[in-house]
């Protein structure tokens, strides 16, 4: 697909870089639609990116033993 | 989300809570614009924007119903979330299914599925705001 060609070159590939860029996006998202204040929004940010890398990660680990 | 009718005093005045919907569905945050919330109309903007060409940068799908398949009409909703930038894409894409062989497959698709949702969320929350539900 040849969507912004000159961008696609940039385009993550690495697994987790592409969970933490998610979470990033999501995480900014919510803590502008659910907060208003500054500082809560920051705090709100730092959470969610949190929970959902540290999540991730956690689900990963689990399912290591099960590769099928 | 309630009627207009019960709307509080706090409503945006002069805007109409159904014409900020249509436009918060057409344009990621244009919405918000409408509503004068001009710096959170140009954040949401960016994030949704950002996240749907990410989806198709790594190639997701652009689902549409298929026989058989239910969940498809749940993922066809979400995407169909983003408005104009689904229309385009479907219209200018080489590849609107995406390639299910690519490693970044499933990862497009949920983008591309966040991004609708996250859009459609917007869609409430303009109401929201135009009836004086929210600031």
């Amino acid at each position: 697909m040849t969507v912004l060609p000159a961008l696609l070159a940039l385009v993550p590939t690495d697994h987790f870089l592409i969970m933490a860029l998610y979470a990033v996006l999501v995480s900014a998202f919510f803590a502008i639609l659910w907060r208003e204040d500054r500082r809560e929004r920051w705090k709100l940010f730092a959470i969610l990116v949190a929970a959902l890398v540290g999540g991730g990660l956690a689900v990963a680990w689990l399912m290591y033993p099960f590769p099928k | 989300m309630s009627a207009p009718a019960t709307a509080t005093s706090a409503a945006t005045p002069g805007r109409s809570p159904y014409l900020a919907m249509i436009l918060a569905w057409l344009v990621p945050g244009l919405g918000h614009y409408y509503l004068g919330l001009r710096r959170r109309a140009a954040a949401f903007a960016v994030i949704v924007v950002v996240t749907f060409v990410l989806g198709l940068s790594f190639q997701g799908r652009l689902y549409s119903i298929e026989q058989g398949q239910p969940l498809t009409i749940l993922a066809t909703f979400a995407v169909f979330g983003t408005g104009l930038l689904n229309i385009a894409a479907r219209l200018f894409s080489e590849n609107p299914g995406g390639t299910i062989l690519s490693v970044t497959y499933e990862y497009g698709c949920a983008y591309l599925l966040t991004a609708g949702l996250m859009n459609l969320l917007l869609v409430l929350d303009a109401w929201d705001i135009a009836t004086g539900r929210k600031r």
